[in-house]
């Protein structure tokens, strides 16, 4: 008798779901298989689903055509951005939570507390004198523009910092019992306990610099060196009238974050929860 | 050896003085930690913060000299009507807010009723909320493209499915149909999580005493699952808030702010009057970005408010 009363609202969030989940993946399955589909075919045989050849022609152009639009080299690009952003936020982040959350010294609570106040300033504000300030620093065009700005955050310092109350005092003072210093410390006792938390920082920034398009597009007018999200506006642009070859480019600007996806699923489902309840 | 020694030893002479000694004890090891972030965080963010708000009060091309002009461009945007930054401010302020109204109750509805069902924990409820998550990783750009045929006229799916042939991204109320569908889409993710979090924290006996007094599944919805879920709610509420407001990259690249403007938002009037292809006009962009913040820290100032209240 239990079982049934509790089967039947079970079903009922099945199909829910089921139903939800094919509307939300079909413009998923139909970018890709338009990707394979040929573009006289596409244009002239009405509409279907899946091709009725599969080509590979989308992609064999777009990797051949290098003058334009070189989706190749701003897709190396975007790897590079994404991966010294990524380094350097990891960096940046562990130290300073390490010392708002650990060690001692005069003005550290005033400090931090000012940090999390700057919070609350939206970030559109700094779009055109942030420009002006990289400008100045001649980065216009350069990765560095795409690499640094952003590692100026609060956040991550925020959350890393709560996960390290959480790490027992204990083993810092055994450490400095033994006669570590604070670097000593920081890299032989915290960094490894740190791990977790540092890998939801990781991901976060990786996906989230692969991802940024305003800035980007800003920054970088050298067809050469921009990364892939900017490209694909310009992409878009010259391929305006064949769909199938911008479907081969937004298929390949999808999939280092599909994988990353693929294989640290739980660390993005883990790490939403863990941000909204320190925050909520 | 000894010649290091005998050099050192005229040093240690002047001891009654008490400087140096005090600055001994002063630890700059915590400053070596925390200088690598002060100093991008003044350079990228504090410094264009106020060097932002400056910049409001100028007559600027990025280029030459800027020209302090007080309120002038504040009073340009917002009053002056026979002005073209007043029609176009006016105008993408408007459309801003139209998105924000229009996005965000989806943003929040379309999760909450996933995580709820997710929360029943039928079968393959893993694999559903992996779909639901995965567009959120995905770069705006890569999404419009793939949602401009998704929406195209004769080849779209969509249009084929309805059997109609609907002009969505060039005809009104359908352009902003489309590109709340495809906010929706994107960005229900981190929502849908925050809520399947909050729904497994909800006692179950709760539950179960409603059921014994004979609440069916609706009235244990409104009457036990949102209240209890009321803090999350409310903050997915405000950032979701403040993500909308900074919406750029599906009007720009949809619709193009069409049909008639009528989905231009403020970012690309920023954007245009900033780095366009004209004659930068840093003053008039920096002040729409202002006020354009203004609103976001309005927003953010009531989260703070309202989680406060709770505490």
């Amino acid at each position: 008798m239990k079982s049934k009363l509790l089967s039947f609202p079970k079903l009922v969030a099945f199909l829910f779901l089921l139903l939800m989940a094919i509307i939300w993946v079909i413009p998923l399955v139909w970018g890709l298989v338009t990707s394979f589909k040929d573009d006289m075919e596409f244009q002239t045989m009405g509409f279907k689903f899946l091709p009725v050849e599969w080509v590979t022609t989308n992609y064999t152009s777009l990797l051949v055509d290098n003058y334009s639009t070189p989706l190749l080299q701003w897709f190396f690009n975007s790897l590079i951005i994404s991966v010294v952003h990524t380094l350097l936020v990891l960096v940046v982040v562990s130290l300073a939570a390490f010392a708002y959350g650990r060690l001692r010294f005069k003005g550290r609570n005033m400090i931090f507390m000012f940090l999390m106040a700057t919070m609350m300033f939206p970030a559109v504000v700094n779009l055109v004198p942030l420009y002006k300030i990289v400008d100045t620093l001649g980065w216009v065009n350069s990765y560095w523009a795409a690499i640094v700005p952003g590692a100026a955050g609060v956040f991550n310092i925020f959350l890393v910092r709560q996960f390290l109350a959480n790490i027992p005092l204990e083993y810092d003072e055994a450490a400095k019992v033994d006669g570590a210093g604070d670097f000593q410390i920081f890299f032989k006792v915290v960094l490894p306990q740190l791990k977790p938390i540092l890998m939801v920082v990781a991901l976060f920034s990786f996906t989230g610099s692969w991802n940024d398009f305003l800035w980007p597009s800003i920054v970088f007018n050298d067809i050469e060196k921009m990364p892939i999200t900017a490209g694909l506006q310009l992409l878009q642009g010259m391929y305006i009238s064949q769909p199938t070859i911008l479907m081969a480019g937004a298929v390949i600007a999808i999939i280092p974050t599909f994988i990353i996806y693929l294989f640290a699923q739980k660390y993005f489902i883990q790490s939403m929860s863990l941000s909204a309840g320190i925050k909520g | 050896m000894e010649v290091p020694v005998k050099s050192m030893e005229p040093q240690p002479k002047p001891k009654p003085k008490i400087k140096p000694d005090n600055r001994k004890s002063v630890n700059w090891t915590p400053w070596v930690f925390i200088t690598p972030h002060l100093l991008i965080f003044s350079v990228f963010f504090l410094v264009p913060i106020i060097y932002g708000i400056y910049i409001s009060f100028t007559s600027w091309d990025l280029i030459g000299k800027a020209d302090f002009v007080g309120l002038a461009n504040y009073k340009e945007i917002l009053f002056q009507k026979d002005s073209s930054f007043y029609t176009q401010f006016h105008n993408g302020f408007k459309n801003t807010f139209i998105f924000v109204i229009l996005s965000v109750p989806g943003c929040i509805i379309v999760p909450l009723l996933l995580a709820s069902a997710l929360n029943a924990k039928p079968r393959f409820h893993k694999f559903f909320q992996s779909i639901f998550y995965m567009p959120t990783l995905f770069s705006i750009s890569a999404v419009v493209i793939i949602w401009t045929l998704m929406f195209n006229v004769n080849q779209g799916p969509i249009n084929n499915f309805l059997g109609e042939s609907i002009l969505w991204t060039s005809t009104q109320p359908y352009a902003w149909a489309a590109i709340v569908i495809l906010t929706v889409w994107w960005c229900i993710g981190g929502n849908m999580i925050i809520y399947q979090a909050a729904l497994n924290g909800v006692p179950r006996d709760l539950y179960e005493a409603a059921s014994i007094d004979g609440a069916n599944a609706v009235q244990k919805f409104f009457k036990i699952t949102l209240p209890s879920i009321r803090g999350p709610i409310l903050y997915t509420v405000v950032i979701t808030t403040i993500a909308q407001f900074n919406v750029y990259g599906q009007p720009l690249m949809l619709t193009g702010g069409g049909p008639a403007d009528s989905t231009r938002v403020l970012l690309m009037d920023i954007q245009q009057n900033a780095f366009g292809s004209g004659q930068p006009i840093a003053g008039i962009a920096s002040a729409m970005a202002i006020i354009l913040g203004l609103c976001i820290m309005v927003v953010t100032f009531i989260q703070f408010l309202l989680l406060r209240n709770k505490e």
